[in-house]
């Protein structure tokens, strides 16, 4: 008989690393045992003895380093004990799950990035794909919202965005006394990207209401809906479509998604507004 | 793989059920499909009831506390030692020193060799157990009116019902299986009358819902008995064949005519003209009560007004016709019958009746005290006064159960010496000295009796986990250590000295139990099948006694400081203190905090949005609730369920009890809301 | 495949009982009073055949209440898999329909492999319905009371004999070794058979025609205050979920036994609970009842078929008597196919 593969076996991995990147976000190096190759907006089960598992969104790029980076943010039990985690700590990993952000249809048109939050975790990777295939897109625009100045993630990867040319767009719910930028909810500055919205493609992550409201406003300013993607987040516990749990009117966020595009959620009447 | 039937440990319903085994491990369960009970379906409690009993934090060998921490001990250790000390403090005090809780969750077995562990081996009669805190107003009450405090019928015979009335009971919630039989027999055109302040699952099915205020439910049912006298309803030969005292009773019953009724209870007068002439109509009436009758100051009172109005109609001691309290514990009828209740010995038999006192001196060859010992209510504050230096208690968890949670810590604090037997670690046993392992359900012999008084068998299913050991052999063998020898070889040779020394029990023997699903007591003898339903010809006592009963607000009342009414309960995927279910997966992840239902109305004037925190308080504590907006709940009332470590809604309750009951009111008490500003931004 | 031959009845005692040397032998035994359950076989005489559905049905062999997955500590994983050859008899034909839906649905992309390799390790001799419970009703389905395919072994009652169908490579195997106990068949054998088929058809007391159900829906013509009805007489006990031979979904829990050892688990879940679509942070996809109720059926009358072709019913009736609030599949499945002709042009 032959060998099934074991998927709920999570393979061993190592913390290597934890910055700590908002007072609520947390940013974990790990180094898996078994490397793996991922794609733009996979997720891994993080896996805790005896705490449990949660889906995370793989936050690093394939191929820059040996290890993955996780970006967590504290919300619940697991996430909770996940941020007790020390350098050293050894975890479970298994994956990578779910779909990627389809980028080759973008090819030839300008791409617009719009993330709230931790929402640029899930972004990062396919940004940095992006920009590595520049020529073959056309304008690149990026806009990004955090509650306040403090809680910008990423601003090393944002500058050097910035400097490869892509058009930055960034904003605060409350600035502080240092901030000179932009103020109010991204939704507030959809009208600052210059992108040529009937022929682009957008990829938008973020808090639920955040993703609901912007994916409404890009498909108003006449941006196609099956070329709005955005990645949704559900309680899981498998991640291979078997535990049920994420499965919402005939579809699987694990293994249909994580990625959807504004289409498939009116059509499938996905709930992304949990 | 194999499946052993035996009985669920949660409810009073006492549904049966398979556990199936294999290699030692549980790996599930399913209903019995031709129970009488549950007909091949459960609740969702049963149906996960296999995962606490192999978990992780089962209390596992003995513990004894050195220096304020637990340390692992052998089991000859820990029983040398509570036999030492026990021995000590009754001598040095008195036996009566001494107070023993004995437990619902137990079997009758276990439930009869502690009461005669107190009475025989300590000498005292200082035994209770928690249906102090549901039932004692019923066990009491109907014992004054009809001579037996049980359900007068079988739960069977709901379906074929006419008229159901329901009061004070959330059936579908907290009797899953009997509120399946009631909406079957509402399908089957029986009409629906329930009385509950709260709209629950069975309210959405009645046609009529009762609204009326917490406390109330005497006015109420004595101004339905008031229209059924008025407009002439009122069973005439009935009552002047089997009952006395009617004259005095009608002479209260005529100063609660409706109108009166509708101010104190808020009810129109109309429908409770509705529910009256519905109710005396027909002759296949069936009342049910539970918790919402019982748990008041004026909890007899409450009994008796029930007992009343079935007796006012006849309705009673016929099938399908009769007086049905819904008991919570799995074995909280079985506790009672087997006398761990303080003035009884089994079957109800008074200590202070010498007669009665003499037989079981014979039978257990000691002298036994002749006073009624404490209730589980006054036990805690004899702690207080000095007058209990120890204390036993055998699955039990005063510290979430009992009213006004503080002062019960304060007392356990203060014993000299406090043992715990417990298949977890719950809060009281973590103030223990000695800490017991003892088996579950599906791990032991024995049988438990439902609510409907059916003795059924459980059945063990596996070996017990690690040195725990089922709660019999603890009793024997700590009672052989001080000096009084129990021998049973098994639980049925127990069930074979109840029978003996028990007259209601006496054709219960383990081996009539294995077909059928047990009997129903009484059962005279061993050619006897069990009565289904009870006071047929006449009532236990011989005449039913009407017992006229008066309004009496409840102890506590709004007033300025305290503007809100509090009445607490269960919620359906928890159980009691919580101590197994929040050990079961999916019942823990369903309400994983408490909450408030607070009226919209109250609400909005008090700037409260559903998932705001609140801080709930009474003159004894306060606690951090999550609210929940609905209109479940009437103007002016919150409810609370009292499952909860983190925000135990007992740490508000009054701690006023029924004189005679001595059952806490933790249906009524008076608090205040207060907003709590979160910390966290409201984002997302 | 599918090979006939035939058994007399006097022969299969001793068939089971050389087959149990192999393998644990299971079958539908006297439980409670009239209760049949499928458990070991210690004596092949009791065990009971044409009788009512088991409670809860087979997939409890191949996907269990609780399992344990694996075993964690500082060495490592330990996968804890069960992987015992069992031979489970006297399984009914709706309930072999439902396990030929499993192995598609623990299939697939991903295998499970806690399924698979319990299913790779289970025998199934089922048994052709002469006899057909009230509460049944493959019929409509196709999914009984016989089958043509997807069994291992299918034997059809024809009396004093067993027509013995192989159907499967693992049915051959427990064949060849016994073949001198089996005869060829007859044209007689047959059609008796048939015979038999067409007297269970017409036996059945319930006919439920859920496509008719399911093209109401997508229709448009079941509103919600026709679910709102069915969400209040929903219990939340999981019952039937747990029963459904073809519900599959299982919450994952751990078990630890000290900070670095521990054992993880899985248990059967239903999507009726609230808490089973809840996320950290206090968010409650599905708090309303109606959500949850609706989302059952909707998986089985609309998404099984966009899925794999079939219902996400077979017709077995346990919900319809596990179900406390009387909102079994067949009940509300008839409920909106007989609703629109009573309220003949009145739509939603």
């Amino acid at each position: 008989m032959s060998r099934i593969a074991e998927i709920y076996l999570p393979s061993k991995a190592k913390v290597i690393d934890v910055i700590e990147m908002t007072p609520d976000s947390k940013l974990f190096m790990v180094m898996p045992e078994m490397p793996f190759k991922y794609k733009p907006g996979q997720f891994v089960m993080f896996s805790l003895w005896g705490v449990g598992e949660v889906p995370i969104s793989i936050a690093s790029t394939f191929g820059v380093q040996k290890h993955i980076e996780l970006c967590v943010r504290r919300v619940g039990h697991v996430t909770s004990a996940i941020h007790r985690l020390k350098t050293g700590d050894d975890i479970g990993i298994r994956g990578p799950f779910g779909n990627a952000f389809p980028i080759t249809n973008a090819r030839g048109k300008d791409t617009l990035f719009v993330a709230g939050g931790v929402g640029i975790a899930p972004l990062r990777y396919l940004i940095n794909e992006v920009i590595k295939n520049k020529k073959d897109f056309r304008r690149i625009e990026l806009i990004y919202g955090s509650r306040n100045p403090s809680e910008i993630l990423f601003m090393d990867d944002i500058n050097s965005w910035q400097k490869k040319g892509i058009n930055v767009v960034l904003t605060v719910d409350r600035k502080d006394k240092d901030w000179r930028g932009n103020t109010g909810i991204v939704t507030e500055h959809l009208n600052k990207a210059k992108v040529s919205f009937k022929d682009a493609h957008a990829f938008i992550c973020g808090p639920s209401v955040m993703i609901k409201a912007v994916m409404q406003d890009i498909s108003q300013l006449g941006m196609y809906e099956e070329n709005i993607f955005t990645t949704l987040e559900s309680h899981m516990k498998c991640g291979v479509g078997k535990c049920g749990h994420c499965y919402a009117d005939g579809k699987y966020i694990c293994i249909d998604g994580p990625v959807f595009s504004y289409r498939e959620i009116r059509q499938y009447n996905l709930n992304c507004t949990p | 793989m194999n499946k052993i039937p035996t009985i669920c440990p949660y409810c009073g319903c006492g549904c049966g059920l398979y556990l199936h085994v294999e290699d030692g491990n549980l790996t599930g369960v399913s209903p019995i499909r031709s129970h009488p009970v549950n007909k091949g379906t459960l609740c969702v409690k049963g149906w996960n009831s296999f995962e606490f009993i192999q978990h992780h934090e089962r209390l596992k060998y003995p513990l004894i506390k050195v220096n304020g921490e637990f340390k692992r001990a052998s089991w000859g250790e820990a029983i040398a030692l509570i036999a030492s000390k026990l021995t000590g403090i009754k001598r040095s005090y008195r036996p009566d020193s001494i107070a023993i809780m004995s437990s619902a969750k137990c079997t009758n077995e276990e439930n009869y060799l502690m009461m005669k562990f107190a009475r025989a081996v300590i000498g005292t009669n200082n035994i209770d157990h928690c249906a102090r805190l549901c039932h004692s107003s019923t066990v009491g009450g109907l014992a004054e009116t009809f001579g037996s405090g049980a359900m007068t019928n079988s739960i069977s015979e709901i379906v074929s019902a006419k008229v159901l009335f329901v009061i004070g009971s959330n059936t579908t919630e907290q009797h899953p299986m009997i509120g399946m039989h009631m909406l079957d027999a509402v399908n089957r055109g029986a009409i629906l009358i329930v009385a509950d302040p709260r709209k629950t699952q069975i309210s959405d099915f009645a046609h009529i819902h009762l609204r009326h205020r917490c406390g109330t439910d005497v006015v109420l049912l004595d101004s339905i008995m008031n229209v059924i006298i008025n407009e002439g309803f009122v069973d005439i030969p009935f009552i002047r064949r089997r009952t006395e005292n009617f004259d005095a009773f009608e002479k209260v019953i005529l100063r609660y005519p409706p109108d009166v009724a509708e101010k104190i209870t808020g009810v129109s007068s109309q429908d409770i003209k509705k529910a009256a002439r519905i109710y005396a109509i027909e002759k296949r009436a069936m009342l049910f009560y539970s918790m919402g009758i019982t748990q008041h100051i004026t909890g007899v009172d409450n009994v008796h007004a029930c007992a009343n109005l079935c007796m006012l109609t006849a309705h009673i001691g016929q099938p399908m016709t009769g007086l049905n309290p819904l008991r919570g514990q799995n074995n909280v009828q079985g506790a009672c019958d087997m006398g761990a209740l303080p003035d009884v010995y089994s079957g109800y038999q008074k200590v202070s009746e010498s007669d009665i006192k003499k037989k079981f001196e014979h039978l257990w060859r000691r002298r036994l005290p002749s006073r009624p010992g404490l209730t589980l209510t006054e036990m805690f504050d004899s702690i207080l006064d000095g007058k209990i230096k120890a204390m036993y208690i055998m699955g039990e968890n005063p510290l979430m159960s009992d009213p006004d949670v503080s002062h019960v810590k304060e007392a356990l604090k203060k014993l000299e010496f406090l043992v715990v037997q417990d298949i977890f670690m719950s809060e009281t046993a973590e103030f223990a000295h000695v800490v017991l392992p003892a088996a579950t359900f599906a791990e032991k012999d024995g049988t438990f009796t439902n609510t409907e008084r059916r003795v059924q068998k459980i059945r063990q299913a596996i070996e017990p986990v690690g040195e725990s050991m089922p709660d019999w052999k603890i009793i024997c063998a700590l009672s052989k250590k001080m000096g009084y020898n129990m021998e049973y070889r098994a639980t049925h040779e127990i069930m074979e000295e109840v029978a003996l020394i028990t007259p209601s029990y006496r054709g219960i023997l383990h081996h009539r139990l294995d077909s059928n699903f047990g009997l129903q007591w009484p059962c005279h003898d061993l050619n006897h099948q069990g009565t289904p339903f009870l006071h047929r010809k006449k009532f236990t006592k011989g005449l039913g006694t009407f017992i006229p009963v008066d309004y009496i607000p409840p102890a506590e009342e709004t007033d300025k400081r305290f503007p809100f009414l509090l009445t607490t309960g269960r919620i359906y995927f928890r159980y009691h203190t919580a101590t197994m279910c929040q050990r079961t997966s999916t019942l823990e992840r369903e309400y994983p905090e408490c909450y408030a239902e607070i009226n919209p109305k109250d609400a909005d004037s008090l700037g409260i949005k559903g998932n705001s925190m609140m801080r709930v308080s009474s003159r004894r504590g306060s606690i951090i609730v999550r609210a929940q907006v609905t209109d479940k709940v009437p103007e002016g009332t919150i409810f609370i369920p009292f499952h909860f470590r983190e925000a135990s809604a007992n740490l508000l309750t009054n701690p006023a009890v029924d004189p005679s009951a001595k059952i806490p009111e933790y249906k009524v008490c008076a608090v205040k809301i207060e907003l709590v500003e979160s910390k966290r931004d409201q984002k997302d | 495949m599918n090979k006939g031959m035939v058994l007399e009845k006097s022969k299969l005692s001793y068939w089971l009982r050389q087959l149990r040397k192999e393998m644990s032998l299971i079958g539908p035994m006297r439980g409670e009073n009239s209760d049949i359950v499928f458990k070991t076989v210690e004596n092949i005489h009791e065990i009971v055949l044409d009788c009512p559905a088991s409670i809860p049905s087979p997939k409890e062999f191949l996907f269990p209440q609780k399992e344990k997955m694996f075993r964690y500590s500082k060495d490592g994983v330990e996968n804890l898999r069960g992987n015992k050859g069992r031979l489970i008899f006297g399984v009914r034909s709706c309930d072999i329909s439902a396990i030929t839906l499993l192995d598609r649905f623990y299939g697939g992309k991903f295998v499970d492999d806690y399924y698979m390799s319990r299913r790779n390790n289970t025998i199934f001799i089922s048994i052709g319905c002469n006899n057909p419970d009230i509460t049944c009703f493959c019929i409509g389905l196709g999914s009984g009371p016989f089958l043509s395919s997807g069994f291992d072994i299918q034997l059809s009652d024809l009396g004093d004999r067993y027509l013995v169908e192989i159907g499967s490579k693992h049915g051959l195997e427990i064949i060849k070794d016994f073949i001198h106990l089996f005869s060829r068949p007859k044209k007689l054998d047959y059609d008796d058979q048939y015979e038999a088929i067409l007297s269970s058809q017409a036996r059945f007391e319930k006919r439920i025609n859920l496509e008719n159900a399911r093209q109401k829906i997508l229709s448009g013509q079941v509103n919600d205050s026709f679910w709102e009805v069915v969400a209040q007489r929903c219990f939340e006990c999981g019952g039937c979920v747990y029963e459904c031979p073809l519900c599959t979904c299982f919450n994952v829990i751990d078990r630890p036994y000290s900070p670095t050892d521990g054992v993880r688990l899985r248990v059967w879940d239903t999507c009726l609970f609230k808490g089973f679509t809840k996320m950290a942070g206090n968010i409650w996809p599905a708090e309303k009842k109606i959500m949850r109720t609706k989302r059952w059926y909707f998986h089985k009358l609309i998404y099984y078929p966009e899925q794999f072709g079939k219902f996400g019913c077979v017709g077995c009736g346990r919900c319809t008597i596990t179900c406390p609030g009387r909102i079994d599949m067949a009940t509300i499945a008839s409920k909106i196919d007989m609703g629109d002709r009573r309220r003949k042009g009145g739509g939603g």
